[in-house]
């Protein structure tokens, strides 16, 4: 499973990093940065959460 | 008795005290039957669908934030970067984002919390205080003060002056009496032009003051500020700080008071939070989208545009419905009832887009830390027997909401 995030849709509401921080960090200015694209198997529910909960629709993931 | 909505005409009335006190019917009602519809009086436009309430917000070349001198808030210029779009609001955002962000609010969490435990040393063993001028107005004033650097003696006077802006009537009833019609509005508009101009001559001075002395606040940092190599001028600092001031103080007493009204009357769910408080984070999120305190954003009309058949015409002041749009049962599972433990939450409380709220950081941590240590200290509440909360339009705040607690509460 890889995460995909689109910085052109990305606004800094910051769900991402707040709910799935092992995954999504965050920029100086709040917006979405990856920890890394592969997801560990440990963390697919991580994953799914930062992407359901992003308003703007900004992460996608891509199943294997 | 008058329906709100009146679904026959398509006509809601959003400055009316029942639906202040529970907008939620409201809202169901007119995103099944209405999702335009005309607010009564002013025949605006009102959009309260999710889709179409979130497109609005994406597109700001049609819905124009540029809404200064419809609204008259005592501005002599635009609030920066509310009230302006891209591409200028975007530079500004540059700039301010990195002040307001998640991991520099944190900062902020120690005055906060020390702020939150002195409110309460005041009344707790009194058994009841009536929350939103003993707590919900001070804590947020509070936190703007710490931010900027400004001293905490000054809060009393940004209280006041947030007022005259906001509430002329509130902040000075006397000079309102016997007033009606155009004289009535005629008086808000010279208070609150007043009021606009000690808010720039009080900022002015803090102004100099760090150009000639640098301290470490947020202050200091936007008059030496750059975008682009270039300084912020006197006007963009001033039209930046009206903007902190009017956005970051009403916004979260509001919320405090909603939040804690719907936690008086739900005791289920306090005594959730109060057992468990790693509930709270989402228990805020989940308050945010449920009472959704700032109701709807403004937005002028830039070029004709027809959503769902209704004609949007270039110059309408268009009303985006956040609070109506956040309970849409088309994005949320079990739209109409309120779970601390919502899996997916995608409410636009704080609006979406570019303009997303800049203080949504700011105003989470202050929610989150106000709900822990009030529910740590004062876990069991109740509304005072006998007494109904009041709630204000168009920004929710609580404005009476009198509560008791232990031997409060028998008395």
């Amino acid at each position: 499973m890889k995460l995909r995030v689109d910085l052109a849709k990305c606004v800094g509401h910051g769900r991402c990093y707040v709910l799935a921080p092992d995954l999504f960090d965050e920029d100086d200015r709040g917006y979405c940065v990856l920890r890394h694209e592969q997801v560990p198997p440990d963390q697919v529910d991580q994953a799914r959460l930062g992407e359901e909960n992003c308003p703007e629709g900004a992460i996608s993931i891509q199943e294997d | 008795m008058r329906k709100n909505p009146d679904l026959e005409k398509g006509e809601v009335s959003l400055f009316d005290g029942e639906f202040a006190r529970c907008p939620q019917p409201v809202y169901a009602a007119l995103r099944d039957h209405c999702p335009v519809s005309r607010a009564s009086l002013t025949g605006a436009p009102v959009i309260s669908r999710y889709d179409d309430v979130m497109w609005a917000l994406r597109h700001p070349e049609i819905f124009s934030s540029a809404v200064d001198l419809q609204l008259a808030l005592g501005t002599e210029r635009p609030m920066i970067p509310q009230q302006i779009d891209p591409p200028d609001q975007t530079r500004y955002r540059r700039l301010l984002d990195p002040h307001f962000s998640r991991r520099k609010m944190e900062e902020l969490v120690p005055p906060i919390r020390a702020e939150a435990n002195a409110l309460i040393d005041r009344f707790e063993k009194d058994g009841g205080v009536e929350f939103n001028e003993e707590f919900a107005v001070p804590l947020p004033c509070s936190a703007f003060l710490s931010l900027l650097g400004l001293p905490k003696s000054d809060l009393d006077f940004f209280l006041g002056l947030k007022d005259g802006i906001i509430r002329p009537q509130k902040s000075r009833p006397e000079l309102f009496e016997g007033l009606s019609g155009p004289e009535h509005m005629a008086k808000g508009k010279e208070l609150r032009a007043e009021s606009g101009r000690q808010i720039y001559e009080y900022f002015e001075t803090v102004i100099d003051d760090r150009t000639a002395t640098r301290r470490d606040d947020l202050m200091t940092r936007l008059v030496h500020a750059e975008i682009e190599g270039e300084k912020l001028s006197r006007e963009e600092i001033l039209d930046i700080c009206f903007l902190l001031l009017l956005a970051g103080l009403d916004t979260v007493t509001a919320t405090l008071g909603c939040n804690v009204a719907y936690l008086a009357e739900n005791p289920e769910q306090r005594r959730s939070i109060a057992a468990d408080p790693g509930l709270i984070p989402g228990a805020v999120e989940e308050l945010l989208r449920w009472e959704t305190p700032v109701t709807a954003v403004p937005r002028v009309v830039k070029k004709d545009v027809e959503i769902r058949g209704f004609k949007l015409k270039e110059g309408d002041l268009a009303t985006l419905l956040l609070g109506a749009a956040n309970i849409d049962d088309a994005h949320f599972e079990g739209a109409e009832s309120v779970d601390f433990e919502r899996g997916r939450n995608i409410h636009v409380a704080f609006g979406a887009g570019p303009h997303r709220c800049l203080g949504s950081h700011l105003a989470r941590m202050e929610l989150q830390v106000a709900m822990e240590e009030w529910h740590r200290r004062i876990p069991d509440y109740w509304v005072r027997e006998g007494e109904t909360p009041r709630y204000s339009p168009g920004i929710r705040e609580v404005m009476y909401l009198p509560l008791v607690w232990g031997a409060g509460a028998s008395s």
